[in-house]
């Protein structure tokens, strides 16, 4: 029992929990790159948060049910439909065998996702079957979808459901994500430093899965944007000799040899994977004190609708 | 020791990668970190602040720092890494030849001619920052890095030599390239070098590298 890829989008993976414990020989987290997201679409057909499911990247693909089998959308919006019939997000939905979906490009936001009930196989392969390009691990084959690609499902009947209206995430093209001072924020020179957190960014054309470019003011440092590499994490952002700042996200190396100038805080790192070129973002500076409050703030807001939210953002 | 804390982060200086290996392996043993990853002159610990609170995390490691850090074992196994010099598998070794102004064998004997210890393993699954590279080999990183870097690629900047295990984007300066899987997934052990290992480079021929 299979869904066939017709045709295969921009960059559609298929995407599940991080990986965790192995950044010290050098593997990446993966993983979905808005986990919020990829948990809502399975909260809707009755799967495990981190079932194995579709991210599509700014064009989204077009598939086959080869059977008949529950589906649900999140994520990015674009125009999606089931055999030319317009699918509603944030609830579940049914296709029968032969059925058509096709998800076109993305209007607000980067990343949609696809759940099907049952979940897609994949290859568990370092403690996820999460798709890591870079290394070509886990998903399909360690990579982006094809056209033909056949994807394995094995579909359970689930009951109807809707996200609740307040735990819809908005999709934007301007972002405030709230950051730290991080261990390399000292070497920033002159007004570097406020520049960084009260300027206007916008997002660069280098912006993927590994991170995101800002662009803007040249922030002017200390070191000339060389250091011995040091760990670096999703949601840390570096300094590089060009002085323009570069967000790191779910595929970024593990070790950077460039000074950490901010730290997005955990509680806004699920953003990352929405953001797109063109759009603005702000870097609100927090201190260590409020960064964890805000989680728990967030956590505790989630737990209502996703209760493995610790886990999942 | 200088500890800083970033929101779920806990940054630890030290003075050298054996001694930032050797405090990594310490902190390891407290499992109540989601990651433990050492840099050349630094420890990162990541905690999960959803269970514990930032005066938690930071009691825990000034526990595990109360007695001590102790020194790795020594490793007494040399690894062989067989490297193909130059031509298309080093692209970089002429020029970089002639800036030191040396000869392509000079460069060869030079750089097979040393033990090395395995520095730091990370930014890629396997890629491996190799030290004690000799001083006459000193070349910085490359000011344009190149979009795609070949498996297997040995490169040096900044006083190391660096090992792609994987395809990637790269600003080394690459000198050779070796067969040897420096990452497999699908292996018994995914990663055969680690950090701490010492290492010793081969030359072989093309042919060799093909067999």
């Amino acid at each position: 029992m299979s869904i066939t890829v017709l045709k295969p989008g921009l960059q559609t993976t298929i995407q599940s929990r991080p990986r965790i414990g192995l950044r010290h020989l050098g593997v990446p987290a993966s993983g979905a790159a808005d986990p919020l997201s990829l948990a809502l679409a399975n909260r809707l057909v009755g799967n495990a948060w981190d079932t194995p499911a579709l991210e599509a990247t700014l064009l989204g693909p077009t598939l086959r049910f080869d059977v008949s089998c529950a589906f649900a959308i999140t994520g990015a919006h674009a125009s999606v439909s089931l055999n030319g019939v317009p699918v509603t997000y944030h609830e579940t939905c049914f296709a029968e065998a032969g059925d058509e979906l096709s998800t076109g490009a993305m209007e607000t936001g980067t990343r949609l996702y696809v759940a099907v009930a049952g979940g897609l196989a994949a290859e568990n392969v370092l403690g996820s079957p999460s798709t890591c390009l870079l290394a070509e691990l886990g998903g399909l084959e360690g990579r982006a979808l094809e056209g033909g690609d056949a994807l394995r499902v094995s579909p359970v009947s689930v009951a109807k459901l809707e996200t609740p209206d307040e735990f819809r995430p908005p999709m934007s093209s301007s972002w405030a994500l709230r950051a730290c001072e991080s261990f390399e924020t000292h070497q920033l020179l002159d007004d570097s430093r406020d520049r960084l957190f009260e300027s206007n960014w916008t997002v660069g054309r280098r912006a993927d899965r590994m991170g995101l470019q800002l662009g803007g003011p040249t922030l002017q440092i200390s070191s000339n944007g060389r250091m011995p590499s040091a760990a670096v994490f999703p949601g840390t952002v570096q300094c590089p000799e060009s002085g323009s700042p570069y967000v790191l996200s779910v595929d970024a190396g593990t070790v950077g040899g460039y000074p950490r100038v901010a730290q997005v805080i955990r509680a806004d790192r699920h953003l990352l994977g929405q953001l797109r070129p063109g759009d603005h973002v702000r870097l609100l500076l927090r201190d260590q004190q409020a960064a964890v409050e805000e989680l728990r703030a967030k956590l505790d807001y989630w737990r209502a609708w996703l209760e493995d939210i610790e886990q999942i953002i | 020791m200088l500890i800083q804390i970033v929101d779920d982060l806990v940054s630890l200086s030290v003075d050298s990668p054996p001694e930032a290996q050797a405090l990594a392996t310490h902190l390891r043993e407290d499992e109540a970190w989601l990651e433990v990853v050492a840099g050349i002159d630094s420890v990162v610990v990541r905690f999960d602040a959803a269970v514990i609170d930032t005066r938690m995390a930071r009691r825990r490691i000034d526990d595990l720092l109360a007695g001590g850090i102790p020194p790795l074992p020594s490793q007494e196994g040399l690894l062989e890494i067989p490297v193909v010099y130059g031509g298309e598998y080093g692209p970089d070794l002429d020029e970089v030849c002639r800036e030191l102004g040396l000869s392509i064998d000079e460069f060869v004997a030079l750089h097979t001619g040393a033990d090395y210890r395995v520095d730091l393993v990370g930014f890629t699954p396997g890629f491996a920052f190799v030290g004690g590279l000799d001083q006459r080999l000193r070349v910085p990183r490359r000011k344009e890095p190149r979009q795609r870097v070949e498996a297997g690629s040995i490169g040096i900047a900044d006083g190391r030599t660096g090992m792609y295990a994987l395809a990637s984007p790269g600003g080394w300066t690459l000198i050779g390239r070796t067969p040897y899987k420096l990452f497999d997934a699908n292996a018994a052990d995914p990663f055969p070098v680690r950090a701490g290992m010492r290492i010793r480079f081969t030359a072989i021929s093309a042919d060799d590298f093909n067999a």
